[in-house]
């Protein structure tokens, strides 16, 4: 269920490497946890960010979460789509439900990343 | 015993019902319409505009509540200000029976202190009279403070009262100043269609609200399509091709069609014959006076706005309360231990009490418990889930010190942390009583359970 090409961070974020950029969205587990999606505030295009620094929100019917990045480096686009479709999320968490990309400052961060593996174990852990 | 009142506001005139059920022979004097700028410029005209263009949001939405519409829906600021019009005046004839009912006089003109036991107050016409007093209470408030960079010019550069000669909605508004006024104005202009640009030389919105509140209002803004923008200052502002041309601080410009300025407001202590009778003043112009709200001058007291103290219409009235009971005798003191505010933006925010980054500043340790509207089903009924509460309350005492809310009725839902500041009361008095569902409400009791962490409802911490 969670693909096995991306990379995951603790706060329920994958993250795609391709090249020095990342593209980055919340797991599904997050969306469902979440519930409806009815606004993501993200972070803005040119901003420099920290690894788990929070860097945006997203809003549902029943809560209100942090938007963490899992790398450091710079917003170079933000997934337009989701001002006035921000329920895509819940739709399609790691394809058209993308949040960011960022250019990555240091790509040895992602080596502290999770698999797909790990993060399965990670969730059912944290459900428990 | 004869009390003169300058002014009608809020202050002056709740000053002159208190003091005529206490048998005194009261004279009200004012220059223009009475209720002041409460009831003509501020709290009662802005927000039937506030009224208005919450309906028209709602209007555009009905279809979620399952009603389907045809044809257009579109504001009508002519008609919305006709309306204002019809509120305001029913508030004017209110206040103007209850002075009939009560046996005070209003007498119309501008008022002159020329000696403590004198008023002479000058009518429209030239005509002079003097009013003969034992005691003065002086409530002659505020108005909109004009920088001189940029001067109102009324049509384009707009002051908050200028506002209500608008004949039209602007097509894009730029707002100097993201205080309560500017934070209003811009909602009910996003709401009516406008492009709003918000501008603040502080680094957040509301600055005096609690930072959380702050937060979430910014992204509420961001919501809604108004750009906000921290941390500015504005440097000039040119008309230009029937428009304003706004030079802001850091070298950048912006276009709209009207400016709207709202920083500020001046106190009316001015030719009004304070300095002959020597009255005191503060460094802004403000009269000085004390909790008893008398002034230096023994007999005459100062009430509301024009005491530079927090410029709020239910803290005018008050303080127009104690001076009225002084003024034939009584020995009172003003209360500010539990003073609400409550700001008509959308969503309402509202707050009384130390803020938590206050109670930090003076070291008072604090819990806190939070609680977001959106967890409630009201919240969900009504189709307004955005919002969150908070109660700061003391460590070791549980009493409550501080509420502060974002949302739904927030205005109204405030009172029950006003009560509690002012009784003294434990989150446990409030997590303990019960609240009926399904209410909006139901957020104090849960925001007071959270503070032990013990909300029935809402995530897992």
């Amino acid at each position: 269920m969670n693909p096995d090409d991306l990379k995951y961070h603790k706060e329920h974020i994958w993250i795609r490497p391709s090249g020095k950029n990342v593209t980055i969205g919340i797991t599904d587990y997050a969306q469902d946890s979440l519930g409806d999606i009815v606004f993501v505030d993200p972070p803005e295009v040119d901003t420099e960010i920290e690894a788990n620094s929070e860097i945006g929100e997203i809003e549902s019917t029943k809560a209100t979460s942090s938007i963490i990045s899992p790398v450091s480096g710079r917003v170079i686009k933000i997934n337009d789509d989701l001002t006035e479709t921000p329920e895509i999320i819940n739709d399609d968490p790691y394809g058209k439900g993308w949040i960011a990309i960022i250019e990555i400052g240091d790509s040895a961060e992602l080596d502290d990343l999770m698999d797909s593996s790990e993060y399965t174990k990670y969730v059912e852990e944290e459900a428990k | 015993m004869k009390l003169a009142i300058l002014g009608s506001g809020p202050g002056g005139y709740v000053a002159a019902i208190r003091a005529a059920q206490l048998g005194a022979r009261v004279t009200i004097i004012e220059e223009n319409e009475v209720g002041g700028t409460c009831l003509n410029w501020g709290c009662i005209p802005t927000k039937s505009l506030v009224a208005s263009s919450e309906m028209f949001s709602k209007a555009k939405r009905l279809q979620d509540f399952g009603i389907e519409t045809t044809g257009n829906i579109s504001p009508n600021f002519l008609k919305i200000l006709e309306r204002k019009n019809r509120i305001v005046n029913l508030q004017i004839k209110g206040i103007r029976n209850l002075f009939k009912l009560h046996g005070i006089t209003l007498q119309e003109g501008r008022g002159q202190v020329v000696s403590p036991t004198e008023i002479i107050v000058e009518s429209k016409n030239g005509a002079q009279k003097t009013v003969t007093a034992d005691r003065i209470i002086v409530a002659t408030g505020s108005k909109t403070l004009q920088l001189p960079a940029f001067p109102f010019d009324g049509r384009q550069i707009l002051s908050t009262d200028d506002v209500f000669r608008l004949d039209a909605i602007p097509k894009s508004l730029t707002i100097i100043g993201a205080g309560v006024s500017g934070c209003e104005f811009a909602c009910i202009f996003r709401q009516l269609g406008s492009e709003v640009t918000l501008l603040e030389k502080l680094p957040r919105a509301l600055a005096t609200e609690d930072t959380e509140i702050s937060h979430i209002f910014e992204r509420e803004l961001k919501k809604r399509g108004i750009r906000f923008i921290p941390s500015i200052t504005v440097d000039k502002i040119d008309m230009r091709d029937g428009g304003v041309h706004i030079f802001l601080g850091d070298g950048t410009e912006l276009g709209a069609e009207k400016a709207l300025v709202s920083v500020g407001r001046s106190f009316n202590s001015d030719g009004i014959g304070l300095e002959k009778v020597g009255i005191r003043k503060g460094t802004r112009g403000e009269i000085i006076a004390n909790e008893k709200m008398e002034t230096n001058i023994p007999g005459i007291y100062a009430v509301g706005d024009v005491t530079g103290g927090h410029m709020l219409a239910h803290v005018a009235s008050a303080e127009g309360i104690v001076a009225a009971n002084n003024s034939v005798g009584g020995n009172e003191r003003a209360d500010y231990s539990a003073v609400p505010s409550a700001i008509f933006t959308s969503p309402e925010i509202a707050s009384v009490g130390i803020t938590e980054q206050q109670a930090v500043e003076t070291g008072i340790k604090v819990r806190t418990g939070h609680f977001q509207f959106r967890t409630l089903a009201k919240s969900h009924i009504m189709g307004e889930i955005e919002g969150m509460i908070k109660i700061v309350s003391d460590e070791s005492s549980d009493k409550i010190l501080g509420v502060h809310m974002i949302g739904p009725h927030a205005s109204d839902l405030i009172h029950e942390g006003v009560l509690a500041i002012s009784k003294g009361l434990k989150t446990k008095d409030i997590s303990n009583s019960m609240h009926a569902h399904p209410t909006l409400s139901e957020v104090l009791q849960e925001a007071a359970a959270d503070v032990h962490g013990e909300a029935i409802h809402g995530q897992k911490k």
